[in-house]
């Protein structure tokens, strides 16, 4: 018998309306409200409990909700959790989202396909997509059951299509029934009859930039690279591709970086040039000039450094949201950063 | 006239001559074989005329070339360790096994020759001569098509055809950012080759373009996909059909300043406007900053009113929902993907492991797992070659 928790918002809790927006996480014994129809579509399932937290409350107290939440879940032992269906309601939705992504057992949401909360689940959760409003509540129950008993059973789940879930992401290979090459002339002669399809989307995050430095003269400037940038010998051992995390060194005190002292292991470049003078991968010796002439007001004493080689996004992010911190710590209020 | 090339069967195949310095074995598809330090995919070929078939100076994809149907000659090379600026990659062919499903090698009777190390030459030279040592070996290899007869013989030759098709061009990018990082044309590192420049589609399925480029294995085109090009075959094959092929662009990968890189991109486009498309498919070797240039010439050849698909590999972290394309312009909107290098194939045990009993990562090649499709050869290739893509889950 598979083990269920369900969660829902104050309103299909029964808790009440937005006058029970405010509602703290809590527990119900069994099933309640949509879970009622729910424990009937699980053939070999059934729900344990419901978890319900109200609306506002959840939004006004993401962090509080999610660790009480969490703690409730993991005292039913359940195999699986399944949250909603919320349909187009946003607030729910991303209740739902937040929950299944950070629960430690296997868990989908239920909603519209347009609910800002499917974007909130980053991939951690199923989604099983709904209807916008209420009146698909009897076309969800069955698949959301359905996805929750193989979710639950632990099987090895098929694609997207074929399990009733959305895609979460990820990409994974297979294998086409044309080569790449037809493949293209197949898009390109589209593209050209006015319709335009693509096999992978495009895209970046955007960081919004921060407001400019108002005197330099005044600003704490540091010195970054992913330019693979270390003391003579790579001591740290830094890799010369896909770097694991980043490293930082003292400067305190040296006018450049000297070529008996420094070198590049980055493997994605010829390092030959790069070499005969490290200040091409760390300008220091000319920030040193601008901070005489009195145009920096003074140079961070570490240098921050990785290789940006073949490393994936999600770990290049990483790097940079933790040196971030560890310069918005210091008081760094600019930074130059050498790409290669 | 056109470009003639004869099909022999494999069964022609004769004894794979002795080299100094140079362990050769002859492997066949199923066996349990693993084949590391890959560098390159050459298929047999000679031609009747003399001429060689690799050619350097004279000028490629006319008169007729013979070709040894289903084999190919893998050379192995595993590079001293001394100083160098640039740093192979793994690349590995598996005969059976998951890895199999990802080359096209694992299909056919595969000629190894594994070099050994020659202490104090350098690598420089030591991989000059391998890679000419291997297309000496591909070419003596199909000496025996001399003295037979051809199960078939295809012409390639681009006859006029009714002007109201569109018209497509293929714009091949070729790398070159230094030693070990080289492809080549008619025998030159292609950024001394003058590219871009427009050559004629057969040449470059005749030999003129050889590579010598060991970055992510499953990214590289190996000589052999330029022989055996599946975007040339299809757009001649399309040619009066669905399109008429305009012609073929070769470009370089890995222009070195960003000025540069913006000139060539802007300089591929002109010449696919030379050539009357109103279409070019864009191809790419190896990553990193190669895909740069593929971007900046896909938005040049837009800017330009030459509309374009672009094919590329993905790099995507598998258990992580971020972008896998290494660059990016919004005028890339209808993009091949040819799969994603960093998924794991599961752990498979050879029996044998010819070409270096090490990976170059320290591993035992006959434990490793699970691998990186990238360290597969030509898995993942940015011409079209194989059937391979990423799709969302």
């Amino acid at each position: 018998m598979v083990k269920v928790v369900h969660y829902l918002n104050q309103f299909f809790a029964g808790l009440g309306g937005e006058e029970a927006a405010g509602t703290p996480p809590t527990r119900l014994e069994g099933s309640a409200g949509p879970g009622r129809g729910l424990a009937a579509a699980l053939e070999g399932g059934e729900i344990v409990g419901t978890l319900a937290c109200g609306d506002d409350y959840f939004a006004e107290h993401e962090e509080e909700a999610l660790s009480r939440l969490l703690e409730l879940l993991a005292a039913d032992g359940a195999d699986v959790l399944v949250c909603g269906p919320a349909f187009g309601s946003g607030r729910f939705g991303y209740a739902c989202a937040r929950l299944a992504a950070a629960a430690p057992i296997p868990a989908l949401a239920a909603m519209h396909e347009e609910n800002p909360g499917v974007a909130a689940t980053e991939g951690r959760a199923f989604v099983v997509p709904t209807a916008a409003n209420v009146g698909g509540m009897r076309d969800a129950l069955p698949r959301m059951a359905r996805l929750a008993l193989a979710l639950g059973s632990g099987r090895e789940l098929g694609p997207p299509g074929e399990e009733g879930y959305l895609p979460r992401g990820f990409r994974r290979n297979v294998r086409a029934d044309k080569v790449g090459a037809e493949r293209a002339i197949d898009l390109l002669l589209a593209k050209l009859a006015g319709e335009t399809r693509t096999e992978v989307a495009g895209g970046f995050d955007r960081v919004a930039p921060p407001p400019s430095v108002t005197d330099l003269s005044r600003a704490l400037l540091a010195l970054v690279t992913e330019a693979g940038c270390v003391p003579q010998g790579n001591p740290d051992r830094l890799p010369a591709i896909r770097a694991q995390g980043w490293l930082r060194y003292p400067i305190a005190g040296e006018r450049g970086l000297e070529r008996a002292r420094y070198e590049s292991v980055h493997g994605g470049f010829d390092v030959t040039l790069a070499n005969e003078d490290p200040n091409r991968l760390v300008p220091l010796d000319v920030v040193r000039a601008l901070e005489d002439e009195g145009r920096i007001g003074r140079i961070h004493d570490t240098f921050y450094t990785t290789t940006g080689n073949g490393t994936p996004v999600a770990a290049s992010t990483r790097f940079g949201r933790e040196i971030a911190t560890e310069l918005r710590d210091a008081g760094v209020e600019a930074v130059l950063l050498s790409g290669t | 006239m056109g470009w003639e090339l004869a099909t022999f069967p494999a069964a022609l195949l004769g004894d794979v001559p002795d080299l100094e310095g140079v362990d050769s074995s002859v492997v066949r598809p199923g066996e349990p074989i693993r084949i590391t330090h890959v560098l390159d995919a050459v298929e047999p070929r000679i031609r009747p005329d003399g001429r060689p078939a690799f050619p350097t100076v004279d000028k490629a994809g006319a008169g007729r070339t013979n070709r040894l149907d289903g084999v190919v000659v893998l050379p192995c090379l595993d590079f001293m360790d001394e100083e160098r600026p640039l740093h192979e990659q793994e690349s590995l062919v598996d005969m059976a096994g998951p890895g199999a499903e990802l080359t096209p090698f694992a299909r056919m009777t595969a000629v190894v020759l594994s070099f050994r190390p020659q202490p104090g030459i350098g690598n420089g030279a030591f991989e000059e001569e391998a890679r000419r040592t291997t297309l000496r070996v591909a070419e003596d290899l199909a000496r025996p098509t001399l003295a037979a007869e051809p199960e078939h013989v295809e012409t390639f030759a681009l006859g006029s055809v009714d002007e109201g098709l569109p018209a497509v061009a293929a714009l091949v990018q070729l790398s070159d950012l230094g030693p070990l990082y080289y492809q080549y044309l008619y025998g030159v590192p292609v950024g001394d080759a003058g590219l871009p420049r427009i050559v004629e589609p057969a040449e470059l399925m005749d030999g003129s373009v050889t590579s010598g480029e060991y970055h992510w294995a499953a990214l590289r085109n190996p000589t052999l996909f330029f022989q055996r090009s599946s975007l040339v075959r299809a757009l001649y094959r399309e040619h009066g059909k669905r399109l008429r092929f305009a012609g073929l662009v070769l470009m370089r990968g890995y222009e070195q300043s960003a000025a540069d890189k913006q000139r060539a991109a802007e300089a591929a486009a002109e010449l696919a406007v030379d050539l009357g498309a109103e279409g070019a498919i864009l191809t790419a070797d190896a990553g990193g900053n190669s895909h740069t240039d593929v971007m900046l010439t896909c938005r040049a050849c837009e800017e330009a009113g030459v509309r374009t698909t672009v094919v590329i590999a993905e790099m995507a972290d598998p258990d992580a929902t971020n972008p896998g394309l290494t660059d990016w312009v919004p005028e890339a909107d209808a993009i091949v993907s040819v799969g994603n290098a960093d998924e794991l194939v599961e752990a498979w045990r050879p029996e044998r492991v010819l070409g270096g009993d090490v990976l170059l990562d320290g591993t035992p090649a006959a434990e490793a797992g699970p691998i990186p499709v990238r360290n597969y050869l030509g898995a993942t290739n940015q011409t079209g070659q194989l059937e391979l893509t990423a799709v969302t889950w």
